[in-house]
């Protein structure tokens, strides 16, 4: 083969894989409960972890079925799932074959999980009584809230700009570590419940937070300083926030009662995207870095739906009646 | 659950077995000074119970133990555990230690197949570990159990991953520190008429099979403690006072709930007669906990029988527990709950402090008197929701959570509940009188308090001078309402409704012994007329009760008895005459009968002394 002809094929392959849905992008969704479920009855609806591979044409159940409490899972670059439960932090090393509780007895009601994506073996978790995180990929957690105030903490993320920072999301306002943890300051916000916190990636000093009723708010100092970043957004509880991997000055934001709000100016201004989401309660967002028009809402009691339009309309997917808790997008091994 | 000061898992399992605890446990088991209640009727009793539970038809583990024990329906009881075993839609906390009590009850009896399956559910279920004290108590008794019967294998033989070895030593020190923290400080789902027998059962089941001998002391002291703990609020079968985790049908019908179950079995109350009694019966019927207590081999100490029976002299006992923790909008976890009981023979008066101390299912204060009719009690309260009340103890999004909790509990945004915490309302209570105050926001929710009259009172009137003066039997109850108010018709109540934001109401309470006639207790509230009014915009209350007591109290404000400050913080753990004990000492000391028995938990040691009957 002709070095000329071992360049177009190569060309027309890298297109191709540009194009088409990248085979091994899996979702991972969380649910939590259904209205359907009912207590002392033995049929009621499968909920817990479920990932699809196929951009959500089918779902595949994973580990336990009955109440778990599962409120979010994520799976770190090896593959390795990790879930927020009710029991505490989960860990399969086998696509979710089989699972380890790897929190002792005194953790409890975790609800978010998230991977260092610098450094797999660096977890972090946010719980009902602050934070915890492991350095050693799950076999030993620390609880890490010295200088939180308030522990609830519902959301956090690891800071891409700064090796080992953390920024939490609690019942009062924004904590910042640089240290994995080990001391805290607080970032701003302080007095509001924030419920998400979303690094961009691209931007490491740029973040996003969604708060309990006052919108939507931007930093661009590393979470030093946050401006408000709500015009249009007239419903202000916002529980789930995801950034347009192709373009990040285009963000969803999922809301209490008011559906799915999108801004495609960086939060300037924000409309809302609620045709065919028949739920107005959005608790969680992903979008496709394969295809970036594909978005998919999570909502409270509604299910899971989909859009395939950039947010422009939404079909119902699945899970009838469930509390879609937690998205997110993983499984590139 | 939140992490404390415990140190590593090493150092705790060596400091769990000292050689002091060796040597007391050795000490107490030669001492023949361990008075039990009366046997006798505890056996018929629990031979009455074995009877009835092995004749259900329902599958359930309780039922299945029954059957395997007594020898009745043993093939279909053999069917229906294996069913349970196979049914992956079940799990969780109620089946771990349902599961591992009746199987270790009853393995002798079981086949091979069994044996098996049984062992390969703690491997397959969810074992759903909950979100409650109780669920928690159930959750690492099922695990410390199982742990201990399958030790040493590794953790791909558990549900949750982790060895044998993991499990037991996450259940023993959970187990360890909840046991230390309700001798300390009280317990967080405190005399609860539904769960405290799901504290009791797990216990029970603990104290049967744990083969450490330092757990199975632990579990002993723990059933002493709860059961005293139920047995000084005891009357006649009736859970007096204030409660945590109260259900509707259980506070206007005291003696329809599930704890009136281990009070016959264990105290003899209610009498057999209303066991049988539909009326009285326990709505659970598919829980039979007490099973567990039926076949164990865990005797009632004499002295708190005697506790939970001598009603000769009136007293007051005070109690402190805790609340549920609070995950958010607070600065301290576990707040103090300062309980108030007085028990008299033919009634109690009984309250919590007020405010919100338990999320849903708060019952903060009523009048229980003995009857030979349902429905038995007065009480007030205003019937509050908010899905900021319900996020301070669980960890869902606020604005979905009360719509959540209605769907499991159906009324917690009603206006019509029968239970709430409120903020808007506070008490204050000396023997035999009550002010209970509310100060509703005019935001709030529900702008009116409600109170239960049962259509079962000999009398109910009204008295030129304001007060409401009810009678049931020889128990009189006076009712001062502050403000205007209507009555409501229903079917089993009359339900007192005020609409004043800025309220309070008086009650006292006596009886044919203490007051002589009705009419005569009439008139010495006749006598005594409340003061109602505003001290800065707060409610504000004046009584002296017709026993001459001056009570002032306002809302938010101090307690004054006769003109001195009521510290509701000295209460103590326990503090009356027959249950003693200070705030965190970790000592209980039980008297009663000539008997007094000392659980310490800081040694694990019982000692009693006193007479044998």
């Amino acid at each position: 083969m002709s070095r000329y002809r071992i360049l177009i094929t190569a060309g027309v392959l890298a297109l191709l894989a540009g194009i088409a849905p990248a085979q091994t992008e899996t979702i991972n969704m969380s649910v939590l409960n259904s209205r359907r479920h009912r207590i002392g009855v033995t049929d009621n609806p499968v909920v817990g972890f479920f990932t699809s591979a196929d951009q959500g044409a089918t779902w595949k159940h994973h580990g336990w079925k009955e109440y778990i409490r599962t409120f979010y899972t994520e799976t770190d670059p090896d593959g390795v799932i990790w879930s927020a439960c009710g029991n505490g932090v989960l860990r399969s090393t086998d696509r979710g074959a089989t699972w380890r509780v790897t929190t002792g007895w005194d953790v409890t009601e975790v609800l978010k999980v998230k991977v260092n994506p610098a450094h797999p073996g660096e977890v972090a978790a946010s719980t009902a009584y602050g934070v915890i995180i492991t350095t050693d990929g799950g076999e030993r957690w620390r609880t890490t809230s010295t200088g939180i105030k308030r522990f609830f903490s519902s959301d956090l993320t690891w800071m891409p700009g700064a090796r080992g920072g953390l920024l939490a999301a609690t019942e009062d306002g924004l904590y910042r570590s640089l240290d994995r943890g080990a001391s805290w300051k607080a970032s701003g916000l302080r007095g509001r419940g924030i419920r998400v916190v979303l690094a961009d990636r691209r931007n490491p000093k740029k973040y996003w937070a969604g708060t309990e009723d006052d919108g939507v708010y931007v930093s661009t100092d590393g979470g030093v300083s946050w401006h408000a970043r709500s015009a249009g957004l007239t419903h202000r509880t916002v529980y789930a926030l995801a950034l347009d991997p192709s373009d990040t000055a285009i963000v969803y934001a999922g809301t209490f009662g008011g559906g799915v709000y999108k801004t495609i100016d960086a939060g300037v201004t924000w409309r809302q995207c609620m045709r065919g989401l028949t739920n107005p309660d959005v608790h969680a967002l992903v979008v496709l870095s394969s295809n970036p028009s594909t978005v998919f809402a999570g909502t409270l009691n509604g299910g899971l739906f989909k859009s395939t339009d950039a947010g422009q309309s939404w079909e119902f997917n699945s899970q009838e009646d469930a509390q879609v808790w937690g998205l997110s997008v993983g499984g590139t091994k | 659950m939140k992490k404390d000061d415990f140190g590593s898992a090493r150092r705790m399992r060596r400091r769990s077995v000292t050689p002091a605890i060796l040597f007391a446990l050795a000490a107490l088991s030669l001492s023949p000074r361990a008075h039990a209640a009366d046997s006798t009727g505890f056996d018929v009793r629990r031979g009455q119970m074995l009877d009835v539970v092995s004749r259900e038809s329902d599958p359930a583990f309780f039922t299945i133990a029954a059957k395997l024990k007594t020898g009745r329906d043993v093939p279909l009881a053999l069917r229906m555990l294996d069913s349970m075993t196979v049914d992956n839609a079940m799990g969780g906390m109620f089946y771990a230690y349902t599961l591992m009590g009746t199987y270790l009850h009853c393995r002798s009896s079981l086949p091979d197949s069994l044996h098996r399956k049984i062992r390969q559910a703690f491997k397959v279920r969810t074992m759903y570990r909950g979100d409650t004290e109780n669920h928690f108590v159930m959750y690492y008794t099922g695990m410390y159990l199982a742990a201990q019967t399958w030790p040493h294998e590794e953790g791909t033989q558990w549900f949750n991953g982790r060895s044998s070895d993991e499990n037991f030593h996450d259940a023993e020190q959970w187990l360890r520190r909840w046991a230390m923290t309700t001798a300390t400080t009280g317990q967080g789902e405190f005399d609860s008429p539904t769960y405290m027998a799901v504290f009791i059962s797990p216990m029970l089941v603990l104290y049967e099979f744990a083969a450490d001998p330092v757990m199975k002391r632990r579990a002993q002291m723990m059933l002493d403690l709860l059961f005293a703990d139920v047995a000084v609020d005891h009357l006649k079968g009736n859970y007096c006072g204030g409660h945590s985790r109260d259900y509707p049908e259980d506070i206007i019908n005291p003696l329809g709930a599930p704890m009136t179950r281990v009070t016959w079995l264990y105290f003899g109350e209610p009498s057999e007669a209303r066991w049988n009694d539909a009326r009285f019966h326990p709505r659970y019927r598919g829980s039979w906990e007490m099973v567990f207590g039926a076949l164990g081999s865990y005797r009632l100490p004499e002295v708190i029988e005697r506790i939970a029976l001598d009603r000769q002299a009136p007293y007051v006992h005070l109690e402190t527990k805790r609340v549920r923790n609070i995950i958010r909008f607070g600065d301290t976890t576990n707040p103090p709950v300062y309980k108030y009981l007085y028990m008299a023979p033919g009634y109690a008066l009984g309250s919590l402090q007020g405010g919100i101390l338990q999320p849903i299912q708060q019952h903060t204060w009523d009048v229980t008197f003995v009857s030979e009719r349902p429905n038995n009690t007065i009480f007030t309260l205003h019937p509050f929701s908010s899905g900021r009340e319900l996020a301070m103890f669980f960890p869902e999004e606020i604005k979905f959570l009360a719509g959540e909790v209605d769907r499991y509990h159906k009324v917690y945004t009603s206006p019509e509940k029968w239970n709430s915490s409120s903020p808007y309302e506070q008490t204050f209570q000396r023997k035999n009188a009550l002010i209970v105050l509310y100060n509703v926001d005019s935001a709030a929710v529900q702008g009116h308090v409600d109170g239960f009259f049962p259509k079962t009172l000999d009398e109910r009137v009204t008295d030129p001078s304001g007060w409401i003066a009810c009678r049931s039997g020889s128990t009189y109850v006076g009712f001062f309402p502050a403000k205007e108010y209507e009555w409501i018709d229903e079917e089993i109540d009359w339900r007192w409704r005020s609409h004043e934001l800025k309220n309070g109401v008086v009650v006292e309470v006596g009886s044919e012994a203490e007051d002589g006639t009705f009419s005569g207790f009439r008139g010495a509230l006749g006598r005594s007329i409340p003061r109602f009014g505003l001290s800065k915009g707060k409610p504000q209350i004046q009584y002296t009760t017709r026993r001459g007591d001056r009570l002032l109290f306002t809302f938010d404000g101090d307690r004054l008895l006769n003109g001195r400050k009521v510290d509701v913080a000295s209460y103590g753990l326990f503090r009356g005459p027959f249950l003693n004990s200070r705030l965190r000492s970790g000592i209980i000391t039980m008297t009663a009968g000539g008997i007094t028995r000392v659980l310490d938990f800081n040694r694990l040691t019982i000692t009693e002394r006193g007479s044998d009957r």
